[in-house]
């Protein structure tokens, strides 16, 4: 975790000096007079976090020495990270180009499959479920009004 | 109020009776189902209503309130996916709970701490709606951010491992709160021309990315542990992990005591909401806990806070609507809508003019309330199965809740963007060990605040002195200071010589293995 | 549109009890239109006035039209990407916004990225109108605008609600010309609004309307639309007060560009039935919604020229909008 949180601690800092001089100035505009500058409180939190992170890497630096552990984001994290954002672009995309009921169902099936099952009944019949029971929750609850 | 005997006469009938009950049961699935929260549910099913018999409609709508406010400890519990942002810090504990085999204890916990909680509410409703209400008039944009600053002294508390990270997390909480039109000048801020952007980031598909889809990331990269551990679970369970002991009762009942004032004391600002509440909550009791650094790893106490804390803010939120017609939630203002729409005007000519129907609604609430417990454990016994569901079979399913949750808040595919980008945040908030739950806190109580210094720099007249005529402020500007002070002192014994990190070093691998976010 | 399929499958079913509800089915129209449910867009989120009376709308015209119409809520931006969202359907009849006309003859002036003309779609008709005023709590020492002033002018710091740019721009434009010293509390709804008046934070607020809900604590010093209210007859308008700076706002019925006139026909008179049908005005009288009818002609009429005098005005505006 140690060298995680040198890691993130330099990238928060670099992070937030880029909002604080490049990205802040450029998108919010000041305030009129006599009001709160519109800038102060997005301010305030970049400062507030270029600092602390500086904090957070200098501790983390001075205490090495010790074990470390493992990291706490691994090759195969990674990896299923990628899997499921495909997926999600995927769905996306089929969404734009033809509707929500085909990519809610890759969204499902392709989520089981990312995740390792392989029969061809659940694959088939779970989104095909779910997307029933979304449907008989929206739909058939405002149909049963009919006393 | 010798209205309410009638009231309830009038309730006790197989149909308006059929039609609360309904409420509370989709109240609760919706709310179990994460993505899937209450003012989704009572928006959609307001037309359902249409021609319900008022007392029917209206018990129906606050019915699912009601139910998907204690519904939402099912899935948070469960799956470490809050139902709603309300519900987060039952997870903090609740989760770790179902991983020792105890989901039952929790989820039953969860239940009497929220019907406890929305019992005592309405009752206080009822009761002193109408003083109530009046008396928070005399809460000012000055007092509300006397108080907003009050309640960010338990944030310190909440950070889990790191105060460090904790506080850039709260941080950023605030920084991306920001985002939008600033409502003073309204000046976009950050929003890179993005009109879907000036309303800010509406906080359930961010809460869905960042507590739903981001932990199921999270489970997904952790199948064969969890897979593991729930073979664990479903073969050694004592009896004793499914029940609630009496000593947990006696030490919960103080806990979820405060949670339902806290609760209801939240619900009738207006403006605050159900998270403020149920985070609040939790601090109060985390701090005042003999055992403060216990909570993240299963302590029932959290459950309980959290929960009664949650459910009381749906009832009382009710009070400024019905005694002053001034809706302060989100909740409220949807029921607006629903009670013109049958005939109820909420203000306080109501209780002149409709004394009947309003005595009816108030027994509907209660009996919605008593309800909801019997509801509670039917559904729950259900639920609870589903943790032995193996969870890629789950993730799928949840990842499609998320979206269209997600998407019926505008109706537009924006919200899905917002739900991946907080996704990929909070999942590496999570992995990298920054609390979520200091960034709800500061993206929820964040603006809030601003905004309140904002109009109070204005109603103060541009002059600090003018501070003395509010006097509620000082009140609580004073126990800010107490309240830092006294944390101040009471946590100097314990500071551990590990500098940047709290707690002695064990405590990192708990940490990294929940993966509860603290 | 395929942004609407799940919503039509959801509100295919809410349109059908509805439409059951409304009692009558009648038959098909020879011509084709509607061809089948309707999207009703609202440019505001679930529960507001706006809501309201469209789904009040909503349930009247679907009676009259024979087919269900599903409510779909898209708020963001005032209701700007709803009507953006419009812009892109087809002009067949099938889609339409209800929402204030505010979105076209106001947000252009105030929002620099929202750029509608009234030209840039086609108009239904108008149904009721926003009684917009500037409110105060009964026991204020001052009746009447110019009575404020005056109050105004003895008392410098007081405080003044606003939730909005046009907000800010009446009390800008009443300092400016008076020499008052008024501060601008910003506020962020109209329940925070009616918080205030009735907790006397503020001296006095700027209402979209919902201020008569509390007629016995609250009061109206002025009314901001070119006639006098209905709910509030004895209230001078801020025009006979002097200042040119009335805007009226009423909710309209938007249609994309390109519909043809016989749709917008059908669809005015549908919505005129709403005048008449009991339900509806039960609903908007319990709300102090005054009906006021608008047919297609005079629904041009009057967003031509209400752009134009609204871009008068708010261009002239000072500081405080933008």
């Amino acid at each position: 975790m140690r060298r995680a949180n040198v890691l993130s601690g330099m990238v928060l800092t670099a992070f937030s000096l880029i909002m604080l001089f490049v990205v802040i100035p450029w998108q919010i505009d000041p305030a009129p007079a006599g009001m709160i500058s519109t800038r102060l409180v997005p301010n305030m939190m970049m400062i507030a976090i270029a600092v602390m992170s500086v904090i957070l890497v200098v501790t983390n630096l001075k205490s090495a020495g010790g074990a470390d552990g493992p990291s706490p984001i691994t090759l195969a994290d990674l990896r299923m990270v990628l899997r499921i954002g495909g997926l999600f672009v995927v769905t996306i995309v089929l969404y734009l180009l033809t509707g929500p009921l085909p990519a809610g169902f890759a969204l499902v099936a392709g989520g089981l499959l990312a995740l390792g099952e392989r029969r061809p009944l659940p694959l088939i019949a779970m989104p095909a479920l779910l997307l029933t029971a979304l449907w008989l929750l929206f739909y058939k609850v405002l149909g049963t009004a009919i006393v | 109020m010798d209205y309410l005997a009638l009231g309830f006469m009038d309730v006790l009938n197989p149909v308006t009776m059929f039609w609360v009950a309904a409420g509370v049961t989709i109240g609760y699935v919706l709310g179990a189902i994460p993505g899937l929260g209450k003012a989704t549910g009572v928006a959609v099913s307001i037309p359902l209503t249409f021609y319900l018999q008022p007392v029917a409609a209206l018990g129906m709508l606050i019915g699912i309130a009601k139910g998907s406010a204690a519904g939402s400890a099912v899935s948070a519990i469960l799956l470490n996916t809050p139902g709603e942002p309300s519900s987060a810090p039952t997870a903090l504990d609740g989760y770790p709970l179902a991983r020792q085999g105890k989901a039952q204890k929790a989820l039953k916990m969860g239940l009497f701490a929220s019907v406890i909680g929305d019992f005592f509410s309405t009752v206080i409703l009822i009761v002193l709606a109408a003083p109530l209400a009046h008396y928070a008039l005399l809460i000012g944009p000055v007092e509300l951010a006397a108080i907003l600053l009050f309640s960010l002294t338990f944030i310190g508390g909440l950070s889990g491992g790191s105060m460090l990270k904790g506080l850039i997390a709260a941080a950023f909480g605030i920084f991306f709160a920001t985002i939008g039109l600033e409502g003073e000048t309204f000046i976009p801020r950050m929003t890179f021309g993005l009109l879907e952007l000036d309303d800010g980031i509406s906080l359930v598909p961010m809460a869905i990315g960042m507590l739903a889809v981001a932990e199921m990331f999270i489970q997904a990269g952790e199948l064969k542990r969890l897979d593991v551990e729930t073979e664990a679970i479903s073969k050694g369970s004592n009896p004793g992990d499914n029940v609630v002991t009496r000593a947990e009762w006696r030490r919960c009942a103080p806990v979820i005591a405060r949670g339902t004032l806290v609760g209801s004391l939240i619900g009738i600002l207006p403006g605050l909401g159900a998270s403020v509440g149920s985070f609040l909550s939790y601090g109060m009791t985390q701090r005042l806990s003999k055992t403060p650094e216990k909570f993240g790893t299963g302590m029932i106490e959290g459950v309980a806070a959290a929960e009664s804390a949650d459910n009381a803010v749906v009832p009382s939120s009710l009070v400024p609507l019905f005694a002053l017609g001034i809706p302060g939630s989100v909740i409220a203002a949807i029921l607006i809508a629903a009670f013109i729409l049958h005939g109820l005007t909420p203000g306080p000519l109501m209780f002149q003019q409709q004394p009947r129907l309003v005595a009816d609604v108030y027994a509907a609430m209660l009996f919605a309330s008593v309800v909801m417990l019997v509801i509670g454990y039917t559904c729950q016994s259900l639920f609870a199965k589903i943790i032995r569901v193996p969870m890629r079979l789950i993730i799928p399913g949840v990842l499609l809740l998320c979206c269209v949750g997600a998407y019926m808040e505008t109706s537009s595919i924006f919200s899905i963007y917002v739900m991946l980008f907080f996704a990929l945040f909070g999942y590496l908030a999570r992995k990298l060990d920054f609390s979520f739950v200091t960034f709800l806190i500061g993206f929820v109580i964040g603006p809030k605040l601003e905004f309140s210094f904002r109009q109070s720099i204005q109603l103060l007249d541009h002059n600090a002195v003018n501070l003395l005529h509010h006097p509620i402020a000082i009140v609580f500007l004073v126990l800010t200071v107490a309240t830092l002070w006294w944390i101040g002192r009471w946590k100097r014994p314990q500071m551990p010589s590990a500098p940047g990190e709290r707690g002695p070093a064990p405590r990192t691998d708990i940490a990294s293995d929940h993966k509860g976010g603290s | 549109m395929k942004t609407f399929t799940k919503r039509g499958l959801l509100g295919a079913a809410l349109g059908l009890a509805v439409a059951v509800t409304a009692g009558s089915l009648p038959a098909q129209a020879a011509d084709g239109y509607p061809s089948g449910p309707i999207t009703m867009l609202v440019g505001y989120g679930a529960g507001g006035q706006t809501d309201l009376v469209a789904r009040a709308a909503a349930q009247v015209m679907s009676g009259q039209l024979g087919v269900p119409i599903n409510v779909v809520n898209m708020p963001g931006a005032g209701g700007s990407l709803a009507a953006y969202e419009l812009s892109k359907a087809k002009p067949d009849g099938q889609t339409l916004l209800f929402h204030s006309n505010s979105v076209i003859n106001s947000a252009p002036f105030i929002m620099d990225r929202v750029n509608f003309k009234p030209g840039d779609f086609e108009y239904a008709g108008m149904i009721t109108a926003y009684q917009v005023g500037l409110a105060t709590h009964k026991d204020a020492p001052f009746d009447t605008l110019p009575e404020y002033i005056a109050w105004a002018k003895e008392h410098p710091g007081s405080s003044y609600g606003a939730l909005s740019p046009e907000a800010r721009m009446y009390i800008n434009a009443i300092s400016e010309k008076e020499g008052l010293d008024v501060n601008i509390v910003p506020l962020k709804s109209g329940g925070e609004m009616l918080n205030a008046l009735l907790g006397r934070q503020v001296e006095l607020a700027f209402s979209g309307g919902i201020h008569f809900r509390n007629p016995d604590e609250l009061k109206t010093i002025s009314a901001l639309t070119t006639f006098r209210q209905p709910s509030a007859p004895d209230v001078a308008t801020i025009e006979e007060d002097g200042y040119p700076l009335a805007m009226d706002t009423r909710t309209t019925l938007i249609l994309p560009k390109g519909t043809p006139r016989a749709v917008l026909d059908k669809l005015a008179a549908a919505l005129k039935a709403a005048e008449t049908d009991e339900n509806f005005m039960k609903i908007t009288e319990s709300a102090n919604i005054p009906i006021m009818y608008l047919g297609v002609d005079d629904a041009y009429a009057e967003m031509n020229s209400t752009y134009e005098k609204h871009k008068k005005i708010l261009e002239n505006a000072g500081p405080g909008s933008n």
